[in-house]
């Protein structure tokens, strides 16, 4: 192996130290107005140190944060939405999955393609005809209806995740289990499902964060507060007059970091299975 | 058999005509060419009759615009010393002297035969369009103005008809060649210079002569259009590079009495220069520089990308004049032609390039400067129309002969079918309901009016209601006119003792209620007001972030991957937190940075950061926030692609004694690429759409992207909101571009087969 010159490392080292600095500092920014007990509204000077520290912004995140909602209630709201969105998104998306990576049907091309279409499609279009219906059906409001948004934004994704996932099963797994006298449903249950579960989990994961960090069209279906969900709260205090910085940044902290601690941890393999869709059609 | 000469004659003229394709110059051969001859010339005189209606009918319509009260009054003058035989007046005449004469004397005589009319009074640039200007004097000295207009149509005919179709029907081209402005006789006769600078070949001929001419005069009616010069000198010294110094003397001499004749041509058709040429011409000049600088330029607030904003869409001012505004198609045909232009008639290209160069970097950006564009820009929409529409089109109808009709089918087995139903069923309800109902709907609901007054008919059933009557042919649609900033007036057409009035929608309390046919006027409306705003910074927006993002992930997985680099475990844990992160929080880490007065960047400074007040400001800090989200992704990316590259492909190549430069490009490019393109088309699809990022910012006009758009005008706490078909339009149009772009996507490569999220 050939080794680098010493000037050369270091130079590279100088190089990475400064990419850091600009991803970290930014992030320091937010992170120090938490432990700040004296910012009241927008900060009013410079600092790279709280002023004075505490952890009592944190226990007043906790406490009552915003709209009148303890921390976990928000919380609970926000799982009501995008868990509701991320269980149907699931459970309705395997069947079909699985039905497009082992069936030869009519029109399966045209619907790979919709499929994918629907995957990169912004969450903002499909928001004006979803208002107008919701508000027809009278759901607009309630956190179920936030449920049926979510679940349009993220099962197009799901479904191509896990169709990929399924294709890479081989055949001949449940062909051995049909020979063994099971019918399609026991294969797909007992051979297919548990090895695609990696996937599945995968696309769970990211069902989830689609509706879990989602404020921007909350806010126009929701209107009562007792359903604010957490990133919408968070948002709501940004242009809020009186809201403070230091709250605004514990709530992100709180939000953020359980996320954040799942993406380094399973890293290398989210990776694997969200770049690449692994099977040629 | 051709001799030489007549095969280069044939050449250059092939190459005027803009043909490069070889099928077509039989057109040229004597044998069989009359009736393609007789052909052209109908084609050339449709276009031109179509050139001559559509300027006749803005002649006629348009309202008095600005600074056409100045140039007229400068015609005047002009008349007035001409019948009264003062030729002695015309070397001190020179009303707006910033702009040189030539233009203001043409039109001067046109109206000189009239009875004089009271002379129009001196107002400042900046004052508001005349209410009324003399008659029949306006009109004549606007018909002049669209014969040269509709001249520079002809000649652009005998070099490509195509191009003059798109020059014909281009509405800024109409505009501005129908009003009193100074635009119609400059824009004659520069593409007269670059024609014949063409068909001199470079040598010094009549042709060459010519140019000179055309030249000298285009300095005399309006100094921006001189930028054809730098464009032909560019071309000259590109073309011929000079291999010793005798054969340099010869390659410049044509060029510099090329210079020497137009500059005498300049000076004899500025009557204005004779008695104080130095003094005279610094004024002049120097004015415009001043004027880029002042509050009035400033008080625009157009950003500097402006002229492509100008270039996207249509004339946005006079609905019902122009009757095919078609100018964004034009312009993306422009874009597809342009390498084709640019390789067989790159004299045209230049001339592209540094007129753009010019209007992006001056500081004025009036639109009728882009007049300076409209024939390089049609040429090479012209060769973009043969690239994308007619050459393939041949080439599959020739197939089809060839082959019949031939689907590529997948084998279906019925039984397969069968069985896959049950699994299939509920998730096709499921999202036939939640996706395809709410996309159905929204096309319904873009052909409406359907806002916030309205809504409750809407729900009602008003939406299918409207859209039926509407596409059966039963209700005529309403007429929409989107102003500035996204407000819109909606107006029906009302017939009353023979006599048709414009009524607004909102005077009628019982109407308003109700949702109302619009058909395509939705469609049609968004490109000549704020849709090519938005267009051109969602574009732009998406290549400059994608690239920023794309080009630090690159160099960073590069860098970690190489062989003894220590701790590149650590740094990339370091590097990929943004990508953890969710994007939301990260917008607002970014936002507490760069907010304007107490942000940490502000605080840190003691000083304020003006950027919700300047685009380009605007532009740089949420470029900067978006490469700190999304680069982490594309290091990834690159890095999972680096791994995929065997390790003795580069030992191969150390054996072959490649540098590291040639390694980078030769071995690790191309093999990584297959894996990044898919992270890049959906990276650029993400920040076509990008919406956090622009909601949480809330940057100035118009640094939107349509996603953010849709959601102003759906949302009714903003000033813009409530306007429900206003956004599935927008909608609507998002859609069909993302279709088009991964139709275009899987036709040049199947990696949108790999999907990603980011």
């Amino acid at each position: 192996m050939r080794r680098m010159p010493l000037w050369q490392q270091i130079a590279y080292q100088l190089v990475f130290a400064l990419v850091a600095l600009f991803v970290l500092l930014p992030l320091w920014g937010l992170a120090q107005m938490a432990f700040d007990a004296s910012i009241k509204g927008w900060p009013i000077d410079f600092r790279f140190l709280p002023k004075e520290f505490t952890l009592a912004v944190f226990r007043q995140a906790w406490e009552q944060p915003a709209q009148s909602r303890s921390f976990l209630g928000l919380l609970q709201n926000s799982f009501i939405a995008s868990g509701g969105a991320m269980v149907l998104s699931v459970a309705l998306g395997t069947s079909m999955a699985f039905a497009f990576a082992r069936f030869r049907f009519p029109g399966r091309r045209p619907g790979l393609f919709a499929l994918l279409f629907g995957t990169l499609l912004p969450p903002v279009a499909l928001m004006t005809p979803l208002f107008v219906l919701l508000s027809a059906l009278g759901v607009r409001t309630t956190l179920f209806g936030l449920v049926i948004v979510y679940t349009a934004f993220a099962m197009p994704f799901c479904v191509w995740n896990m169709r990929a996932a399924f294709q890479a099963v081989p055949k001949e797994l449940e062909d051995a289990a049909f020979i063994d006298g099971a019918d399609l449903f026991t294969a797909f249950w007992r051979v297919t499902l548990p090895l695609a579960l990696p996937a599945i989990a995968v696309a769970a994961l990211v069902a989830f964060l689609a509706g879990y960090s989602e404020f921007a069209m909350a806010w126009l279906f929701i209107d009562s507060s007792d359903n604010v969900t957490l990133a919408m709260a968070i948002s709501g205090m940004i242009g809020a007059t009186g809201a403070s910085w230091n709250l605004l940044a514990a709530l992100s902290i709180l939000m953020a970091a359980p996320v954040a601690l799942v993406f380094i941890v399973l890293q290398r393999y989210l990776l694997s299975r969200l770049l690449i869709g692994e099977v040629r059609d | 058999m051709m001799d030489e000469t007549k095969y280069a004659r044939l050449n250059g003229y092939k190459d005027m005509c803009g043909i490069s394709d070889p099928n077509l110059p039989q057109v040229l051969k004597p044998a069989g060419g009359s009736v393609k001859r007789a052909l052209r010339i109908f084609i050339v005189t449709m276009v031109v009759l179509l050139a001559l209606f559509l300027r006749l009918r803005a002649v006629e319509r348009l309202p008095i615009d600005y600074d056409e009260d100045d140039y007229l009054r400068a015609a005047q003058q002009f008349a007035t010393a001409i019948q009264s035989g003062n030729w002695g007046a015309f070397t001190q005449l020179n009303y707006r002297p910033e702009h040189p004469p030539l233009s203001k004397i043409i039109n001067g005589f046109a109206i000189a035969p009239l009875p004089p009319a009271p002379e129009i009074p001196d107002l400042p640039t900046t004052a508001p369009p005349a209410s009324s200007l003399p008659e029949p004097h306006l009109t004549i000295a606007r018909l002049v103005e669209a014969t040269q207009g509709v001249l520079q149509v002809l000649i652009l005919a005998l070099v490509n008809p195509l191009a003059a179709l798109f020059l014909a029907i281009n509405t800024w081209h109409i505009k501005y060649t129908s009003q009193v402005m100074l635009e119609a006789l400059p824009s004659l006769t520069s593409l007269v210079a670059v024609a014949a600078y063409v068909k001199s070949n470079g040598k010094w001929n009549r042709w060459l002569l010519l140019s000179a001419v055309a030249l000298g005069l285009t300095a005399a009616s309006k100094y921006m259009y001189c930028i054809v010069a730098i464009a032909i000198v560019a071309h000259w010294v590109l073309a011929k590079p000079p291999a010793g110094s005798e054969t340099c003397g010869r390659f410049l001499a044509p060029l510099l009495l090329w210079g020497v004749i137009a500059l005498g041509v300049f000076f004899a058709a500025d009557p204005y220069l004779w008695l104080d040429p130095i003094n005279r011409l610094r004024d002049s000049v120097v004015y415009h520089i001043g004027y880029a600088e002042s509050q009035h330029v400033r008080d625009a607030g157009y950003p500097m990308w402006q002229p492509l904003a100008w270039l996207a869409g249509s004339v946005p001012w006079h609905p019902g004049v122009f009757l095919i505004s078609v100018d964004v198609l034009v312009s993306l045909l422009a874009i597809a032609g342009f390498r084709r232009l640019w390789q067989k008639q790159n004299v045209y290209a230049l001339w592209l390039i540094f007129g753009l160069g010019f209007l992006l970097l001056w500081p004025t950006k009036w639109p009728q400067y882009i007049l300076m564009l409209s024939v390089p820009g049609a040429l090479a929409a012209a060769d973009g129309f043969q690239a994308i529409a007619w050459e393939p089109l041949r080439d599959w109808f020739a197939r089809v002969r060839a082959n019949g009709l031939h689907f590529r089918r997948e084998r279906i087995s019925w039984r397969e079918t069968r069985r896959a139903l049950p699994w299939l069923v509920p998730g096709l309800v499921t999202l036939a309901l939640i996706t395809l109902f709410p996309l159905v709907f929204q096309t319904a609901m873009a052909l409406t009016d359907l806002n916030t007054i309205s809504l409750r008919d809407g729900l009602s059933g008003g939406v299918w209601r409207a859209a039926w009557l509407g596409v059966t042919g039963q209700e005529p649609p309403v007429h929409i006119g989107i102003g500035p900033n996204g407000r819109v007036s909606v107006t029906v057409e009302v017939r009353d003792r023979g006599q048709v009035h414009l009524v607004s929608v909102a005077d009628n309390p019982q109407s308003a209620k109700e949702v109302h046919y619009a058909g395509l006027e939705w469609f049609t409306r968004i490109f000549s007001g704020i849709g090519a705003d938005i267009l051109v910074f969602d574009v732009m927006w998406t290549i400059l972030s994608v690239a920023s993002q794309m080009g630090l992930g690159l160099v960073l997985a590069l860098m970690l991957n190489r062989r003894g680099v220590r701790f590149g475990g650590l740094w990339q844990t370091i590097f990929i937190l943004p990508w953890a992160i969710p994007e939301f929080v990260g917008v607002l880490v970014w936002l507490h940075v760069f907010e304007p007065t107490n942000g940490w960047l502000a605080l840190a400074l003691h000083t304020r950061i003006p950027w919700r007040d300047d685009p380009l400001l605007a532009l740089i800090v949420l470029l900067i926030s978006a490469l700190w989200l999304g680069w982490p992704f594309m290091m990834l990316a690159a890095t999972a692609g680096l791994k995929m590259i065997p390790a003795e492909v580069y030992d191969a190549a150390a054996v072959d004694g490649a540098g590291r430069l040639d390694q980078f490009r030769f071995v690790t490019l191309p093999l990584m690429l297959p894996l990044l393109t898919p992270a890049l088309i959906i990276r650029s699809i993400f920040a076509f759409n990008q919406f956090y990022l622009f909601y949480v910012f809330a940057p100035p006009w118009p640094l939107f992207t349509f996603s953010t758009l849709s959601f102003l005008l759906l949302n009714s706490n903003t000033r813009m909101g409530g306007q429900y078909a206003f956004s599935a339009v927008v909608n609507v149009f998002t859609v069909i571009v993302l279709i088009v772009l991964l139709l275009w996507f899987n036709r040049r490569t199947q990696a949108v087969e790999g999907v990603t999220y980011a």
